[in-house]
C-alpha cells in the first residue's frame, strides 16, 4: 500500500512538473509573439511615410534593420496598450544601457562634444562596420566634415582618401586589414573625388549569371580565396569590368575619434614588418547594401605581381622576390668591381713596365 | 718638358647633361632606397621628404633626358656615329674590349680603343650605353612619370600597379649596379682620375702608347 501511495505521488509530481514546464514555456512564445506583434504594429504607422504629416520626420521609420531589429522595437522603447491615445511619451533607452563602455570611451574623444551617438548611427539600421564598405563607413563623418584638409600635409590626399577610410587613421585601432572591393573600371579616376563606384549586387549577378557572386572569385566555393584563385579573377576577360579596389581598414574599431600625430608620419602606414598587409579580405556586396567579407590567403597583397596587381602601398607592399633580384643586380656590379679591383691591384706592377 | 696632346672630347652640354643626370640617378637611387626600405634607410629625414626629393629630381632627370636627346639629334646630329655600334664593333670589337678588360688590362696591354671626338665610345660602352640611353632610361622614366601622375589607364593597360612598380623598382637596381660600375670603370684611364677630368674640363690626354 505504501509503495503504490509512493509511486503515485511521483507519478503527480510528475505531471504538475510537466504542466508547469509547459505553461513556461507557453508563456514564453506569448511574450515572444506578443514582442514580435508589438514591433509589426509599431512598423504598421511608423512604417508609413504618411505619419510624418502627422507628427513630423522623426516619426518616421524608413527602415528597421540590422542588429536593433533583431531586439525589436521594445528593446529600447515602451509604450502602454493605448497608445499613442494615451497622449503618454514614449520612453527610449540611451546606448550605453546595453553599450556600456564604448559611452566611456567615446566621452573622452573630443569628438563627443560635438556629436551624439545617434548624430553618426542611426539607431534604426546598425550594421556591423565590417559589413558596410570603407566608402559607406566615411558617409557619417561627411555629413559634418565637409572639408577634411589633408591636402594641406598630406601627398596624394585624393588617393589616400579613396584607399583609408576615415576610422583606420582617426581612431586608435591597432590592427589594419587590406579589403579588397570589387569596382567598376569605367570612369575610375582616383584624382577626382568619389571617383571609385563599387560594382553592386545586381551588377556581379549579372556577371556571375546563376552562380553565387562569390563564385566569381572563389571559384571552388570552400569560402577562402587563393592567390591561383586572385590570379585566375584578374586574367579573365570575362572579368574585365570590374577590378580590385584595396582599402586599409580597421579589424577592430574603438570610438576614441581623433587626429593622433603618428597617423602623419607616413611610416606609420609604409612600412613592412610581420604583420603587414598578411591579412586582407574580398567584400562581396549583398542584396541589402551589406558586404560579406571572405578572408583572402595570407600575404595577398605581397604577391609579386599577378595576384593583387592594381594594389601596392609603397614601403609596405614590397615583395621579397623582387627585392632579392634587385639585390643579385646591385651586388653583382659591386662584385664585378671588388674582383676586377682585386687582380688590378695584385698586377699593378705589370702595368707599371708598360 | 712637352706638352701633353690634348684632344676635345666632351662638349659642354654633354658635360652639364652628364653630372645633371649622374647627381640625378644617384639621388633617384638613395631616395627610392628610402622609399622602398624605410625601416633601414632614413638619410632623407622624413618618408614625405625622400618622397618629395625623389619626384622632383625625377622630373628634373626627365628634362635632363630630352636634353641629350635633343642635343645629339638635333644639335650634333652625332647619336648614330656615337652610340650604334657598327658591324665591326659587334663581330669583333665587343670581344676585344672583353678580352682587354678581362684579361690584357692586367697583363699591362693597352687598351684598344683609342677615343676621338667622332668615335668616343668603345664597343662595349656603346652597347651598354644604346641600351641604357634608348631603352633603360626610357622605361624607368615612363614608369616614374605613370606612377607620380597616378596614370591608372595606362598603369592598368600595362597589367596593374604592381606591375608597373615591379618594372620600375628592378630597373633602378640595373642603374644603381651600373652607376657602381660606371664609377669604377671610369677610374680604369691611364691615370685614376683621368677620365674624370675629362669629364669636368672636356679635354683629355691623348696618350702615346709605346
Amino acid at each position: 500500500m505504501v509503495y503504490k501511495t509512493k509511486h503515485f505521488i511521483i507519478y503527480l509530481m510528475g505531471i504538475i512538473i510537466c504542466l508547469m514546464g509547459t505553461l513556461v514555456l507557453m508563456v514564453g512564445i506569448g511574450i515572444v509573439s506578443a514582442n514580435a506583434m508589438e514591433t509589426e504594429d509599431c512598423l504598421g504607422c511608423h512604417g508609413d511615410s504618411s505619419i510624418i504629416d502627422e507628427g513630423g520626420e522623426r516619426l518616421y521609420i524608413k527602415q528597421f534593420v540590422g542588429a536593433h531589429a533583431e531586439e525589436g522595437c521594445e528593446a529600447c522603447h515602451s509604450v502602454t496598450d493605448e497608445h499613442p491615445d494615451d497622449g503618454v511619451k514614449p520612453t527610449t533607452e540611451t546606448c550605453d544601457t546595453c553599450h556600456d563602455e564604448i559611452p566611456d570611451e567615446y566621452g573622452s574623444s573630443s569628438h563627443s562634444k560635438n556629436a551624439a551617438c545617434t548624430d553618426c548611427h542611426n539607431p534604426h539600421a546598425v550594421r556591423n562596420y565590417l559589413a558596410i564598405s570603407g566608402f559607406d563607413q566615411n558617409k557619417p563623418c561627411a555629413k559634418c566634415h565637409k572639408q577634411a584638409g589633408h591636402s594641406a600635409w598630406l601627398p596624394r590626399a585624393s588617393l589616400h582618401m579613396h584607399a583609408v577610410p576615415c576610422i583606420t587613421c582617426h581612431t586608435n585601432t591597432k590592427n589594419y586589414a587590406i579589403t579588397f572591393y570589387i569596382a567598376k573600371r569605367k570612369g575610375f579616376n582616383p584624382n577626382k573625388k568619389n571617383a571609385i563606384n563599387l560594382a553592386t549586387y545586381k551588377d556581379l549577378v549579372q556577371i556571375a549569371g546563376n552562380k553565387k557572386i562569390q563564385s566569381i572569385i572563389d571559384t571552388n566555393g570552400d569560402g577562402t580565396i587563393s592567390l591561383a584563385e586572385l590570379k585566375s579573377f584578374n586574367s579573365n576577360p570575362k572579368y574585365k569590368d570590374v577590378w580590385l579596389w584595396g582599402m586599409m581598414t580597421a579589424t577592430e574599431v574603438s570610438h576614441d575619434y581623433g587626429v593622433f600625430d603618428n597617423r602623419k608620419d607616413c611610416t606609420f602606414c609604409h612600412v613592412a614588418g610581420p604583420k603587414a598587409l598578411q591579412a586582407s579580405y574580398v567584400a562581396f556586396p549583398e542584396q541589402d547594401g551589406t558586404y560579406n567579407r571572405v578572408a583572402v590567403e595570407k600575404g595577398a597583397p605581397l604577391d609579386m605581381l599577378f595576384a593583387t596587381p592594381n594594389f601596392y602601398m609603397v614601403g609596405a607592399g614590397r615583395n621579397n622576390i623582387l627585392n632579392f633580384i634587385g639585390l643579385i643586380l646591385v651586388a653583382g656590379g659591386v662584385g664585378a668591381a671588388l674582383l676586377h679591383g682585386t687582380f688590378r691591384f695584385l698586377t699593378r706592377k705589370n702595368r707599371r713596365k708598360h | 718638358m712637352e706638352k701633353p696632346k690634348m684632344i676635345y672630347l666632351n662638349p659642354l652640354p654633354v658635360r652639364i647633361w652628364h653630372w645633371l643626370h649622374a647627381l640625378g640617378i644617384v639621388t633617384l637611387c638613395l631616395t627610392g632606397a628610402q622609399i622602398r626600405f624605410p625601416e633601414y634607410v632614413t638619410m632623407f629625414g622624413s618618408y614625405k621628404s625622400a618622397i618629395t626629393i625623389h619626384n622632383y629630381t625625377g622630373v628634373i632627370v626627365c628634362l635632363d633626358y630630352l636634353i641629350w636627346f635633343a642635343y645629339y639629334i638635333f644639335i650634333s646630329g652625332s647619336l648614330k656615329k656615337l652610340y650604334i655600334p657598327t658591324v665591326d664593333d659587334l663581330t669583333k670589337g665587343v670581344i676585344r674590349q672583353m678580352k682587354f678588360y678581362g684579361y690584357n688590362y692586367f697583363r699591362g696591354l693597352p687598351n684598344p680603343h683609342h677615343s676621338t671626338p667622332d668615335n668616343k665610345f668603345n664597343p662595349m660602352q656603346k652597347g651598354a650605353y644604346l641600351m641604357i640611353m634608348t631603352v633603360l632610361v626610357p622605361i624607368i622614366l615612363i614608369t616614374g612619370l605613370m606612377l607620380l601622375l597616378f596614370a591608372q589607364k595606362w598603369m592598368m593597360a600595362l597589367g596593374g600597379i604592381k606591375i608597373v612598380f615591379a618594372i620600375h623598382f628592378i630597373v633602378a637596381c640595373f642603374f644603381a649596379s651600373f652607376v657602381l660600375v660606371h664609377f669604377y670603370l671610369a677610374t680604369l684611364g691611364h691615370t685614376f682620375w683621368a677620365h674624370f677630368i675629362t669629364m669636368i674640363t672636356g679635354w683629355e690626354e691623348e696618350v702615346e702608347e709605346h
